[in-house]
């Protein structure tokens, strides 16, 4: 589902950010990228929905060559990657419900449609009851929901959440993260990127580490730490 | 695409709702511009009808050798009609032009006293379509064995055609910068309203948006600004001008202003459609410059 070969980035001024990553991520499967902050976690995501490109490598999505897509293309790569962050990125003047039928109007799709599937998302999500609350009216834990809802309406084959914990409390963060594993059974490609070792530890997925832009551990069944 | 069509018209009302402050400020200041844009084309309008107008009432002195008859003098009229560039011309006899004379003149001299027989010769008065050709009429005239004199005012034709010259060209050349001015400001000003959108702009584009469907909102409420701008300035104009014009023509009524409708409905309308292609114009620069700088 996701293919990065020898991928490397590098910024103006000599910063190797990522370096040399070859990583192979199969359908449906559950990782989480784990690390320091400023190892390289948030850009390797941003690769897999091409907000920013690769100095050099090859980054495949869902089949697609990511770096060599033509940029009319790159909305309908991203109609197939949901991405969650860790500050939500409500539109703050719209209700719940309308910043995730934001997602689906901006498709084109029927209205009727588009009611019908935000409808399913906030129920997934157990926001159905906020679906008129506007972002400042809700906590953290429900901003999230309310953002996951968003990133998976569409239906994507890939679900990318950057730190979606990051803000959080312990028992909600546990929240969140079932949520993900949830709709990780509903034949979604989940990749996390998380410094939460608790919930790393406690899950037992794929986990793929990262230090300074390499990748040093990629472990089945693994853990945060050694 | 009807579905689609409805979300841009919501989605450009909404932030033309939201953003009210901006809105406002994007609206004073088309306004503002267009209506010195307006009141410049108005000026130069008037200013070319006075020159024309001027110019329209030069003409040609010409006299002819004293001894000729009225006859003779007839003929020579159809003759000075046949001379291409020449629009009409009027002839004043030797008669009526000592009682005119002597009317204008008789109250202070007693003219009759001192000259016992009309000196003067029959004339005639030429007009030209115009000023140009007053050169080259008034040479070809002279060349006409009868005539004794011919009179213009060759300096005040060359100032004339100087004047309406820089009229001509400094009015273009003014109104095509002020036209750059009005929409670097216009496209600047829509610029803040896109830019207090930039976090919607990036969320519609994560989400799949394509480029066409994120401009199509801005371009519709910068259509509405636009529009509202042309309307606010057209106002303006047509009040301030109409109230100028009945001020000017009563305090000076030989100057002549332009009073045309349908002269004054085209600068009416340029400003109203410059309103709208200014706000669509700018709304799509504007947008366009932020949807490159993001992802």
């Amino acid at each position: 589902m996701i293919e990065l070969v020898n991928v490397s980035k590098s910024y103006a001024g000599g910063v190797d950010v990522l370096v040399n990553i070859t990583l192979n991520i199969g359908k449906e499967e559950f990782v989480f990228i784990v690390g320091p902050s400023g190892a390289g976690k948030t850009t390797l995501m941003r690769l897999l929905y091409r907000e920013e490109l690769p100095t050099s490598g090859k980054v495949v999505v869902d089949r697609v060559n990511v770096v060599e897509l033509d940029s009319n293309q790159v909305p309908y790569l991203r109609r197939n990657i949901g991405v969650v962050f860790q500050d939500y990125k409500l539109l703050p003047k719209r209700t719940i419900f309308e910043n995730v039928a934001f997602a689906l109007r901006v498709t084109g799709a029927p209205r009727s449609a588009i009611r019908r599937k935000v409808m399913q998302a906030l129920e997934l999500v157990g926001m159905l009851r906020k679906a008129n609350s506007f972002p400042d009216e809700l906590s953290g834990g429900e901003k999230q929901r309310a953002c996951i809802a968003r990133a998976i309406v569409n239906n994507p084959p890939i679900l990318l959440a950057d730190e979606p914990t990051g803000n959080l409390d312990p028992a909600t963060s546990w929240d969140i993260i079932q949520l993900l594993e949830k709709i990780n059974k509903r034949n979604t490609t989940v990749v996390v990127a998380t410094h939460n070792k608790e919930i790393v530890d406690a899950l037992k997925k794929r986990v793929v580490v990262l230090e300074n832009g390499r990748m040093v551990r990629d472990q089945q069944l693994g853990t945060y730490g050694v | 695409m009807l579905g689609n069509l409805e979300f841009f018209m919501v989605e450009a009302f909404r932030s033309f709702r939201r953003s009210a402050l901006l809105t406002t400020v994007a609206v004073g200041t088309i306004t503002v511009t267009l209506v010195v844009f307006g009141m410049f084309l108005l000026i130069i309008l008037n200013l070319g009808n006075i020159v024309g107008t001027v110019s329209s009432m030069m003409d040609i002195s010409v006299y002819v050798e004293k001894d000729l008859s009225l006859e003779e003098a007839g003929a020579l009229q159809v003759e000075l009609t046949k001379i291409p560039g020449v629009e009409k011309v009027e002839f004043v006899s030797r008669t009526e032009a000592w009682k005119k004379f002597k009317e204008d003149y008789g109250t202070q001299l007693d003219l009759d006293a001192l000259i016992n027989e009309n000196p003067l010769p029959h004339t005639f008065a030429v007009k030209v379509h115009s000023p140009e050709l007053l050169p080259e009429v008034a040479k070809r005239i002279s060349q006409i064995q009868t005539i004794a004199e011919v009179r213009y005012s060759g300096t005040l034709v060359n100032q004339i055609k100087t004047l309406m010259d820089a009229v001509r060209i400094g009015g273009a050349s003014l109104v095509v910068l002020i036209a750059l001015a009005t929409l670097f400001i216009v496209v600047n000003t829509i610029r803040l309203t896109v830019l207090a959108r930039e976090t919607d702009i990036y969320i519609m584009k994560l989400v799949g948006a394509t480029n066409t469907f994120v401009k199509w909102p801005f371009i519709i409420e910068g259509i509405m600004i636009g529009v509202l701008g042309g309307v606010f300035s057209f106002l303006v104009l047509k009040f301030s001008y109409d109230a100028v014009i009945s001020r000017v023509s009563t305090a000076m009524p030989f100057l002549p202003v332009v009073t045309d409708v349908r002269l004054l409905s085209v600068i009416y309308s340029a400003t109203l459609l410059g309103g709208t292609a200014l706000g669509m114009l700018g709304a799509y620069i504007s947008v366009s410059k932020v949807l490159k700088a993001e992802i």
